[in-house]
C-alpha cells in the first residue's frame, strides 16, 4: 500500500495550478485535503504522473456572505463550514450535515472542494449541493466556467471537471424566510459513509407549503432530488397520509444498488423512513420550533 | 495446591488500583514498536501474494522484477528450500491431519493473500514497485469455499495429501443422549452461524531480521504474543541454536490472538536476513492484515436441548463444523478453536447427557487461529441462546432458568460433560451481582412499558464459565506436542540494589509492567516503582511461551510469587548478620529491612553492597547472590466466570441497534489491579460487540475477500461502544496461587451473546429468531420483513 512514483508541484496561485495541470496534458491529479486521494493513491487505484498541491494557495479558503447566497472557496475545510456562524444562520442544513462527514480529524484536512470534485455516492456535500441548487465555480487555463450542481454530478466518483480543470468557489443561495429544514442519516458507525441519508427543506407560509426541496445520498450513483416527490407537497401542509405518499414518490425516484453493507431493499426502505423523519423536522422548523 | 502464605500486611499492593507503568511511555510516544526500530541500512520486503483462492502455481516469472530500481533479491519457495526446514504443527489426536507451515507457497496456493514471491528491495516503495513487475502464472483449481460442501466426499481436495477437508473430528460424550432426548418433555434446537472475524490490532504484525555474521546469531524482533514459541520454531525451522537466535517483542501494539501463532513473513525475514548478511524487514500494511492475518471464529452449530418441565436441561446436543481456513496454524494446530466450541458448549450449567460433534474443515480462506475467547464466544452464543429459547417456550423469566441450572456452589468443584471440571467459582453470585448492577426486574417491568407504546426494548443475559491459566495437564489445543503449562521469573537485585524481574511472558497491552512488578512488590517486601519488569524477550528465562490463554497472570504471577518469596529470604538472611538479628525478628517492607518494633533498619541497597562489594562484611553464606529463578505450573489451571447483562433498543422503523446498558459481573479471582481489570474487560467486551454487530470477514463464492479494508472491515469505535459497568465477584481461586483467575478474554465470550439475547428479546413480539452474529442492520431488516410478511399472509 504504498504509492506509486509521482511528480509533486505545490501550487501558490490557481494560475500556477491550471498551468501545471495543463502541462501534464490529463495525467496530473489536485491534492486538496489528500483524505479521498491518498488512499487511492495508496491502493494503486490512480496513478498520476503530477500531483499539483493546491493547500498553499492564498485566497481559496473562506466562507463569504453576499445578499442572497453565501460564496464558499474549495479550499475551505469540513471543520470550518461545520462551524461557521454564518453558515449555521443562513444554511442551518448543511451544518447539521457537517457532523455526519467522517471524523474530527478528517474534517480538519477534507475539503469541500474535495469532496465534490470526488463525487462519492454516498457523500454529505454533493447532496447538499445538489439540495440547494448550488452553483460551482471551475477555471481552467482557457477560462472560467459555472456549473449547476444538478448537472455536475454524472456517475459514481466521476463529475463534470476536466483533468485540466480546478473548481474554485461554491456558491449556495441563501434559504428562504420561513423555511424549515430536517436532515436524517443512516450510517453503520458514527462517521460512516451513509447508507441512506435524505435533506429536505420547506418553505411555508399561511400554513401550507410554497417550496419543498428533497435530496439523497447513498441510494445511487450520484445525489438525487426527488423533484416528483417535491411536487406533491406544494399548496398542502404536511400531514401523515401526504407524507406516506411522498415518501412512496422518493422510493420510486431513486436506483439503488446492493454492496457489502446493505441490499438496494433495505436501502429503498430506509429512503421512505428517512424521507418522513426529514419532512417532520422540516415542517416543525417551519413553524418556528427548534 | 498451596495457597500463597500471607506474608505482608499492610499496605498491600497486590489488589491496589495503580495507574500502568507503561503508559506515560506509550501515551507521550515514547514507546518503540517494532517497525519504530532504527537499523543501518535496513532491506524492505514485499510479498507478492496470490490473487487466486485456489490454484496450482505453473510459473514464476521474476526476471524484469529483478532488474527494477532498488531490488536487491527476489524469493519463491524453491529459492528458500535449501534454507528452512518445514515446520509442521503436529497432534496426538487421532483423525488429525497436519499441514506444513511454509514461508512461501509452494507448488499451489489456497487463499487469496498467500505469499508467493518475496521482494527484498532498498525501500519498501521500491519492492512494491517490483511486485508489480513479477509474471505469475496460475492454473486454478476448483473453489473450495462453502465449508458444509467442502465436507462431502467427492468435494475438491485442499491438501491432497490429507485425502480429505476435514483436518480433525472429534466427538465429547456422556450419558445416554439419543434416549434422554426422545424422552425430553421439552425440546429447543436451533441452527446458529457465528461469522469470520479478525483481530484488527491497532498495530499490524511487523518483523524485522537483523543477522550478525561475525557471530552467526539471528535477533528478529516480531510484533508477536509468543516470541518464546517463535525462537523455538526458528531455531528448528533455520536449524540454529537457541543461543543464536533470539525474540524480542518490544512494544507491542495488541494481538487479540492474531499475533499469537508463528507466521511465514517471521521465517522468511530470518531466511533472508541469513541469506543476504543485511538486516530485513517487513511491516504489514491494513491491506495484508486483512487478507493475512489469522481470523477467527467461523462456525456452523446444530444444537438442541431437552429440559424437564421445571426448566432443567437433561440434555444437550450439538454437531459444529468450524470452518478452519487453508491451513493449521503453528503450534495450534486447526483444532484449536473449533474443539473448544464443542469442549465448552455445557457451559457453567449442570447437565448429565451430551454429545458433542466437531470436524474442522479446511477451506480456502485465511488460516484462522486463536481469536480472544477461542470457541467460546460461538458456544456461549449457542447455548445462551438455547436458554432463552427454553426460558420463552416455558415461559420462565431468562435470569430465573439460569438459577435453575448453573451449577450450585456445593456441587463445585464439577465434572462437565464435556470432561472440563469447575473448580469453585461464583456463578450464581455473578448472576446475581449482573442483574443488582443492572436493575433487572425494574428493566423488565420499563420495558413491558415501552412495548405497550410500540418500543422495542430488549434485555439479554448470559453467563458463562471459562478455563484459564491451564497448567502442564491441560493443552491449549488438544495433543498439541508443545506444553503451555509453565512459566518461568527470574528475579534479582543487582549490585546497585536495584531490582529486575524477567519473564518469558509477552505483554501486548495487558499491562504486565504494572500486575507483576505488584506481585513481585508484594512478595518481595519492595517498592512497586523499584521494579523492572523485563518481559517479551526470549532470552530473559530459558523457557518460556508468551502471552495468550488468560494465562499470563496466573501463571508468571505464580513464577513471580515463587521467586521473589525466595530472594526474599535471601535478603532477610544477609540483612539479618548486618543487623545482628534473628531472620524471625525483621519485617521487609517498602525496601527496607527492619527490626520489628525498632527504629533500626537498612535498605535493599545496603544489602546488596554488603553482599556483591564489600567483600568480608557477610560471612560466604550469606554471599549468595541476591537472584532467584522459577517455575510455576497451576497444573490444571482454574476457573474463570461471569455475567453480561445488555439492554437495548431498536428502532421499530430504521432497526438500527442501541446499546442502552452494559453490565459485568465478573470473577476472576484475587484482583491484582482493578483499574486494569476494568480495562481489559472493556476492551473484551468491545470486541464482543463488534462481533455481535459489525465485524465480519466476508469471501465471495471465488474466494475472493471482500473485506480488504477498514470500510468494508468494520470494527466498532468509541462512539458505537456504550459505558460498561464492570462489578468484581472476587472469589480466591482455590488452585492458583495467590489466588488469581485469567480474565483476559471473558469480555468478549460474554458480550455478543448477551446482545444476541437482547436483540432477540426486543424483537420477541415479532417472533424473530436471532442464531446468527454479527446482527447487522441488514440481516434485520430482512428477518423483520420475513416476520411481518408471514403475520400478513
Ligand atoms: C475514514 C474516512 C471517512 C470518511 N467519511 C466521509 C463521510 O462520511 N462523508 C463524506 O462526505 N466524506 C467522507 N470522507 C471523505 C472526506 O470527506 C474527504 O475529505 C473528501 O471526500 C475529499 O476532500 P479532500 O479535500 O480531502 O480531497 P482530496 O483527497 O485531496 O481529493 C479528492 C479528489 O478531488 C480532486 N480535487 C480536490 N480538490 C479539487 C479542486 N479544488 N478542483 C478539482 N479537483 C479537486 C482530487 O484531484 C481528487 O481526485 C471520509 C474520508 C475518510 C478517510
Amino acid at each position: 500500500m504504498k504509492p506509486p512514483v509521482f511528480d509533486y508541484i505545490a501550487a501558490t496561485s490557481t494560475d500556477m495550478a491550471v498551468a501545471a495541470l495543463a502541462a501534464a496534458g490529463g495525467e496530473a491529479k489536485i491534492i486538496a485535503g489528500g483524505q479521498s486521494l491518498m488512499p487511492m493513491l495508496s491502493f494503486r487505484l490512480l496513478r498520476p504522473s503530477l500531483l499539483v498541491d493546491i493547500n498553499r494557495i492564498p485566497g481559496l479558503a473562506y466562507i463569504e456572505e453576499a445578499d442572497t447566497c453565501l460564496r464558499i472557496g474549495a479550499l475551505t475545510r469540513h471543520f470550518q463550514i461545520e462551524t461557521s456562524p454564518v453558515i449555521a444562520r443562513h444554511l442551518p442544513v448543511l451544518s447539521a450535515a457537517m457532523t455526519h462527514v467522517a471524523h474530527l480529524a478528517i474534517r480538519n484536512r477534507g475539503t469541500i472542494g474535495g469532496s465534490l470534485s470526488h463525487g462519492d455516492p454516498a457523500a454529505e456535500l454533493p447532496m447538499i449541493a445538489v439540495l440547494l441548487d448550488a452553483t460551482l465555480h471551475i477555471e481552467s487555463v482557457s477560462g472560467q466556467r459555472a456549473v449547476r450542481a444538478q448537472d455536475f454530478f454524472l456517475d459514481a466518483l466521476t463529475v463534470d471537471l476536466d483533468s485540466a480543470e480546478v473548481l474554485a468557489e461554491i456558491i449556495l443561495p441563501k434559504l428562504p424566510p420561513n423555511t424549515g429544514w430536517g436532515f436524517e442519516e443512516i450510517a453503520r458507525r458514527h462517521g460512516d459513509f451513509a447508507i441512506a441519508a435524505v435533506a429536505a427543506t420547506l418553505t411555508v407560509s399561511d400554513g401550507s407549503i410554497r417550496q419543498a426541496r428533497i435530496a439523497l445520498t447513498g441510494v445511487g450513483p450520484t445525489p438525487v432530488r426527488a423533484a416528483a416527490a417535491e411536487t406533491l407537497l406544494i399548496g398542502h401542509a404536511l400531514e401523515n397520509k401526504l407524507v406516506e405518499s411522498v415518501a412512496r414518490a422518493v422510493r420510486a425516484a431513486i436506483a439503488p444498488e446492493d454492496d457489502l453493507h446493505a441490499s438496494a431493499d433495505y436501502r429503498r426502505h430506509l429512503a421512505g423512513v428517512l424521507t418522513d423523519r426529514a419532512l417532520h423536522a422540516a415542517w416543525r422548523r417551519a413553524q418556528g420550533e427548534p | 495446591m498451596s495457597e500463597a502464605p500471607e506474608m505482608h500486611v499492610r499496605p498491600k499492593i497486590v489488589g491496589a488500583r495503580i495507574k500502568r507503568t507503561e503508559d506515560p511511555r506509550l501515551l507521550t510516544g515514547l514507546g518503540a514498536y517494532t517497525d519504530d526500530r532504527q537499523i543501518v541500512r535496513p532491506l524492505h520486503v514485499a510479498f507478492r501474494r496470490s490473487d487466486q483462492s485456489h490454484a496450482k502455481i505453473r510459473l514464476i516469472d521474476s526476471a524484469a522484477a529483478r532488474k527494477a530500481p532498488g531490488v536487491v533479491a527476489i524469493f519463491t519457495a524453491v529459492d528458500l528450500s535449501e534454507d528452512v526446514r518445514t515446520l509442521v504443527a503436529t497432534s496426538r489426536m487421532k483423525d488429525y491431519h497436519a499441514t506444513p507451515i511454509f514461508p512461501l507457497a509452494r507448488g499451489k496456493v489456497r487463499y487469496v493473500g498467500e505469499p508467493v514471491v518475496g521482494v527484498i528491495a532498498q525501500s519498501r516503495y521500491q519492492a512494491e514497485d517490483a511486485l508489480e513487475l513479477i509474471v505469475i502464472d496460475y492454473e486454478p483449481l476448483p473453489v473450495v469455499i462453502d465449508p458444509e460442501q467442502a465436507v462431502r466426499d467427492g468435494a475438491p481436495l485442499l491438501h491432497e495429501e490429507a485425502g480429505t477437508n476435514v483436518l480433525v473430528s472429534r466427538e465429547f460424550k456422556r450419558g445416554d443422549i439419543d434416549a434422554v432426548l426422545a424422552s425430553a418433555p421439552v425440546r429447543v434446537e436451533g441452527r446458529f452461524r457465528m461469522h469470520r472475524k479478525t483481530p484488527v490490532a491497532i498495530e499490524p504484525r511487523a518483523c524485522v531480521a537483523e543477522y550478525d555474521a561475525g557471530r552467526q546469531a539471528l535477533t528478529l524482533h516480531s510484533a508477536t504474543q509468543v516470541p518464546g514459541i517463535v525462537r523455538d520454531a526458528l531455531a528448528a525451522a533455520l536449524d540454529i541454536p537457541g543461543h543464536r537466535v533470539r525474540v524480542i517483542a518490544p512494544d507491542v501494539g495488541g494481538g487479540f490472538g492474531g499475533k499469537g501463532s508463528l507466521y511465514p513473513e517471521e521465517i522468511f525475514v530470518c531466511a533472508a536476513a541469513r541469506r543476504l548478511r543485511r538486516a530485513v524487514k517487513w511491516t504489514s500494511d491494513r491491506m495484508e492484515d486483512l487478507l493475512a492475518n489469522t481470523q477467527g471464529f467461523d462456525e456452523i452449530v446444530d444444537a438442541e436441548i431437552g429440559l424437564d418441565a421445571g426448566g432443567h436441561v437433561l440434555a444437550l446436543r450439538a454437531d459444529v463444523i468450524g470452518d478452519v481456513g487453508a491451513y493449521s496454524i503453528y503450534p495450534w494446530t486447526a483444532a484449536l478453536e473449533p474443539i473448544q466450541v464443542v469442549s465448552f458448549l455445557p457451559g457453567p450449567y449442570r447437565i448429565e447427557h451430551y454429545r458433542g460433534r466437531v470436524q474442522a474443515v479446511a477451506t480456502s480462506k485465511a488460516p484462522t487461529g486463536p481469536y480472544r475467547g477461542v470457541g467460546r464466544p460461538t458456544s456461549t452464543f449457542v447455548m445462551e441462546r438455547l436458554m432463552d429459547m427454553a426460558a420463552a417456550r416455558l415461559s420462565i423469566d431468562p435470569a430465573e432458568i439460569r438459577r435453575r441450572n448453573l451449577i450450585p456452589a456445593d456441587e463445585l468443584p464439577y465434572k462437565a460433560a464435556s470432561g472440563i471440571v469447575w473448580d469453585k467459582s461464583g456463578f450464581h453470585e455473578c448472576l446475581q451481582a449482573a442483574c443488582n448492577a443492572i436493575g433487572y426486574d425494574a428493566w423488565r417491568a420499563r420495558q413491558k412499558t415501552a412495548r405497550a407504546n410500540g418500543r422495542w426494548i430488549g434485555i439479554g443475559i448470559a453467563s458463562y464459565a471459562e478455563l484459564t491459566g491451564i497448567g502442564s495437564r491441560i493443552s491449549v489445543a488438544p495433543g498439541m506436542p508443545i506444553n503451555t503449562g509453565t512459566e518461568t521469573a527470574s528475579i534479582r537485585i543487582d549490585s546497585t540494589g536495584a531490582i529486575t524481574a524477567a519473564f518469558g511472558v509477552a505483554s501486548h497491552g495487558q499491562g504486565l509492567e504494572t500486575t507483576l512488578a505488584q506481585v513481585v512488590a508484594e512478595h518481595l517486601g519492595a517498592r512497586f516503582e523499584d521494579i523492572r519488569v523485563i518481559q517479551g524477550d526470549s532470552a530473559a528465562v530459558a523457557g518460556g511461551t508468551g502471552t495468550y490463554a488468560s494465562r499470563s497472570m496466573v501463571l508468571a504471577g505464580g513464577a513471580a510469587t515463587l521467586a521473589a518469596q525466595t530472594v526474599r529470604d535471601k535478603i532477610l538472611n544477609a540483612a539479618s548478620h548486618l543487623l545482628e538479628a534473628s531472620v524471625g525478628d525483621l519485617a521487609v517492607q517498602d525496601g527496607k529491612i527492619t527490626i520489628v518494633g525498632t527504629d533500626r533498619s537498612i535498605s535493599f541497597a545496603d544489602v546488596a553492597r554488603a553482599v556483591y562489594s564489600e567483600i568480608g562484611k557477610l560471612p560466604q553464606e550469606a554471599r549468595g547472590e541476591l537472584a532467584a529463578t522459577k517455575t510455576y505450573d497451576p497444573v490444571f489451571g482454574t476457573t474463570s466466570s461471569a455475567t453480561h447483562i445488555a439492554v437495548v433498543e431498536i428502532d421499530p422503523q430504521t432497526y438500527q441497534i442501541r446499546i442502552d446498558q452494559f453490565v459485568v459481573a465478573e470473577d476472576c479471582g484475587k484482583l491484582v489491579n482493578p483499574l486494569i481489570v476494568d480495562g481489559q474487560v472493556h476492551g473484551g467486551v468491545a470486541q464482543g460487540i463488534g462481533a455481535a454487530l459489525y465485524e465480519e470477514v466476508r469471501y465471495d463464492p471465488q474466494g475472493q475477500i471482500l473485506t480488504a479494508s477498514l470500510v468494508d472491515y468494520l470494527v466498532p469505535s468509541a462512539c458505537e461502544i456504550p459505558s460498561i459497568q464492570v462489578t468484581h465477584v472476587e472469589s480466591a481461586s482455590p488452585t492458583t496461587l495467590g489466588g488469581f483467575r485469567g480474565m483476559g478474554e471473558g469480555g468478549t465470550i460474554g458480550a455478543l451473546a448477551a446482545i444476541a439475547n437482547a436483540v432477540a428479546d426486543a424483537l420477541s413480539p415479532l417472533g424473530v429468531d436471532i442464531n446468527e452474529l454479527p446482527m447487522t442492520p441488514e440481516r434485520l431488516f430482512r428477518l423483520i420483513e420475513a416476520a411481518k410478511a408471514e403475520t400478513r399472509s
